[in-house]
């Protein structure tokens, strides 16, 4: 007589095999977490700087090249030309050769020397608003600082002092992150994107392969009890789902100087939770998905859209409709992703992140309990 | 080449698909869900920040520097701890992203013409959120300072200053709202994974199923074949786009200045791109679990590199040539180009040009490793 740990063994290993002679989805399954990243981690940027700029300087003095240079000294801007006509303007950001255009037109120099408040103009290209809500703000601070040395010294010349008023000077500090690294940022989130891929997408789309393949029935007439079944066929995924949070934890921390402030055994609790919820969202898709394309689709709007998209990881869910923020809390990839995020980067542990920890047990064991009616049904149908 | 066989074909695949109605809605829902994640999500421009004021100061000047926080549309004042322990509890938990510390003593300084120092905490472990936040902050710090100038009985006198003129002018998108350049982004985005979703499944499921050799006992030749399994497909991408494009102009209301054509001509070409690597996929996979998995590993690059989220501009140098690979980078080009910036064929000959390449490329090799794989 078998116990039912040698027969869950039998169906993990069965998996594995499959896993082993599947050699190319093997690769792609590990390779995924390691490009995604590198890309994450060196290709994004929530900084703005090298903004290219085009300089039309009809004034042509020993002033107004010395306010241009101020453009190229800040090193957010990058002169990439230069040009004589304001209607040439149009065309190149049409071709997007640059995003912002200085002008400083003819009299410039004149008027600075006359002390008159001359004019300038700078065009930014709107079509990239985030690139041009940083470039116009920082063009504006240029010119206004610009503009206070020059009040200055003529305050100075007159014998008045601004500062006499009393201003107040920003200190900022930024916690946790101090340099704002991206990758720091996004690190902690990515564990969550891809466990949700593997452990989603990779079992549901297993289980519905074993129906498609007619592989199922002959497994229902082995002794192999349902439970039985499920356990050892998502045990691979399991494992691989945790390899992948191995390799992401131990590349951050080596190669992108993740710091881990917090406890690492209530992020392997955590994570293991999230996991489960994963496991049991595959097989619902599973069990409901009458064809591996469906079951594919569904993957992907169920676990690889949210947890990019409504998990927090990237995007701030601060400012979207209520609705849509609510919505994002059905979702267990968001709670995932603030502890995730607390752990390495504030130190939190259960103290400060039970009421997410609690939403997570809560999702497990309804995921887990509607997984096992869907299931059992589909079986008995 | 025959029209009717052509035809069966794809009356073939038409009732495959129907045999599966439920794979046809999510087809045609995932964008309108893709819209609204998108629409609502990415596009969302950080305003209401949770900010925390800690006035340890606590007088009328104080309570003025807080008020001008809560005052404006960035910040939303949720807490007044009462020290700087109670504030970390509170970034620690998530329910406060920004912090202003009015120090003890700073009326005090002000009043005696000395610069007061003021705390602005960020929550560094939400990047975009600390970036706009710092920077809004910064912005308010400044309006306090010509205010207070002002009012200081100096402001009729350096009014007569010399100074700068600027005006800073936004074209194209004056409101900078996000949503009007990633709704004609999304476009391309939606269809390129559509397409490449389905077609990657369509060959190798044949194969799978083994169906693929009873097709070529037929008479069907190896280009009719290829039509009538791409055409229904295609049918559909279409209907997406229309979808996309009657939500983006009707519910986002986004503006679209250039000409209808320049647009079509790019998604055209495009498609030309995500059909071939589709069917490449579908070719190259040998079971339909791999096929889905290579196009999850090619539609991340495409996304995070094609600018579709991340300006090209702020990517290090290094990254940057590599972004010239991406056909996605051109279709957004053209898509954002002409309907946010009304640019015309002259304007976007590059862009456009460098999507026929690739589509004419991937395409004609798609193709023929069609042919060479199926005889």
């Amino acid at each position: 007589m078998s116990t039912p740990m040698v027969r869950i063994g039998a169906v993990a290993h069965k998996e594995f095999r499959h896993l082993w002679r599947d050699r190319r989805l093997l690769a792609i399954v590990l390779a995924l977490p390691i490009m995604q990243l590198l890309l994450f981690s060196y290709a994004i940027s929530f900084d703005v700087k090298d903004i290219p700029t085009v300089m039309i300087d009809q004034d042509r003095t020993s002033m107004s090249r010395h306010y241009v240079s101020t453009y190229t000294s800040s090193g957010f801007f990058e002169v990439v030309g230069q040009t004589s006509n304001v209607n040439d303007v149009d065309g190149i950001f049409a071709r997007g050769e640059a995003s912002v255009a200085v002008v400083v037109p003819a009299g410039f120099g004149e008027d600075l020397a006359a002390e008159r408040k001359p004019q300038v103009a700078v065009l930014v290209d709107g079509s990239d608003p985030n690139a041009a809500r940083i470039g116009s703000a920082y063009a504006t601070a240029l010119n206004a600082t610009y503009g206070q040395q020059l009040t200055a010294a003529w305050a100075n010349r007159q014998g008045l002092d601004p500062s006499s008023a009393g201003v107040i000077e920003p200190r900022l500090r930024t916690w946790y992150n101090p340099d704002r690294i991206s990758s720091i940022f996004l690190i902690p989130g990515l564990i969550v994107a891809i466990i949700a891929i593997v452990a989603v997408q990779q079992t549901a789309v297993t289980l519905v392969r074993e129906r498609d393949l007619g592989t199922q029935e002959q497994l229902m007439v082995s002794p192999l009890k349902s439970w039985e079944l499920m356990v050892g066929k998502l045990l691979p995924w399991t494992l691989l789902a945790f390899l992948d949070i191995v390799v992401i934890v131990a590349l951050g921390r080596v190669v992108f100087d993740l710091p881990m402030r917090g406890s690492l055994s209530f992020l392997a609790l955590a994570a293991a939770l999230f996991v489960f919820c994963s496991l049991a969202m595959g097989l619902i898709i599973s069990a409901i998905a009458p064809s591996i394309e469906v079951a594919n689709i569904v993957g992907l709007m169920l676990a690889f859209l949210p947890s990019f998209l409504l998990s927090g990881l990237a995007f701030p869910l601060g400012s979207v409709p209520t609705v849509l923020n609510w919505f994002s809390y059905l979702f267990p990839a968001r709670h995932m992703v603030t502890i995730s995020r607390g752990v390495f980067l504030k130190g939190a542990g259960f103290a400060e992140l039970w009421p997410q920890f609690g939403w997570l047990c809560v999702y497990a064991v309804v995921a887990i309990a509607i997984a096992v009616v869907v299931t059992k049904k589909k079986a008995r149908s | 080449m025959s029209g009717k066989r052509i035809r069966l074909l794809m009356w073939k695949e038409f009732l495959q698909l129907r045999r599966d109605p439920l794979l046809i809605r999510l087809i045609l829902l995932m964008p309108v869900m893709q819209l609204v994640l998108f629409g609502y999500v990415v596009a969302a421009d950080v305003k209401n920040l949770p900010t925390a004021i800690v006035d340890l100061d606590r007088t009328s000047v104080s309570r003025t520097i807080g008020q001008s926080f809560s005052a404006s549309d960035y910040f939303k004042v949720v807490a007044h701890p009462a020290s700087d322990a109670d504030l970390r509890e509170l970034i620690d938990t998530g329910k406060v992203a920004v912090a202003v510390v009015i120090e003890e003593g700073t009326t005090d300084r002000l009043a005696r013409g000395q610069s007061a120092p003021l705390g602005i905490v960020v929550d560094g472990s939400d990047s975009s959120s600390a970036t706009a936040g710092s920077g809004y902050a910064s912005q308010i710090v400044a309006s306090i300072n010509k205010q207070r100038l002002t009012e200081s009985g100096m402001g009729a006198r350096l009014a007569q200053a010399p100074g700068l003129d600027a005006r800073v002018r936004v074209l194209y998108n004056p409101t900078l709202a996000s949503l009007n350049t990633m709704i004609p982004g999304l476009v391309a985005v939606i269809l390129m994974i559509s397409l490449m979703v389905v077609l990657s499944q369509a060959v190798v499921r044949e194969r799978e199923s083994g169906t693929l050799e009873q097709m070529f006992v037929t008479p069907i030749q190896r280009t009719e074949y290829l039509i009538g399994k791409v055409a229904p497909y295609l049918l559909l991408a279409i209907a997406q786009l229309m979808l996309v494009a009657i939500v983006g102009l009707l519910w986002f209301k986004v503006p679209f200045h250039g000409a209808p054509l320049v647009a079509l001509t790019g998604v055209a070409l495009f498609m030309l791109s995500a059909i071939g690597l589709g069917l490449l996929v579908s070719l190259i996979s040998s079971t339909r679990q791999q096929a889905q998995q290579a196009v999850l590993f090619l539609m991340l690059p495409f996304m995070v590199l094609s600018g579709f989220i991340f300006p090209i501009s702020s990517m290090p140098d290094a990254i940057k040539p590599v972004t010239y690979a991406i056909p996605l980078r051109y279709a957004l080009d053209v898509l954002r180009g002409a309907a946010v910036k009304g640019a015309g064929f002259a304007d976007l000959a590059v862009p456009l040009l460098a999507l026929s390449g690739f589509g004419i490329v991937i395409f004609t090799g798609a193709v023929i490793a069609t042919r060479r794989k199926l005889s």
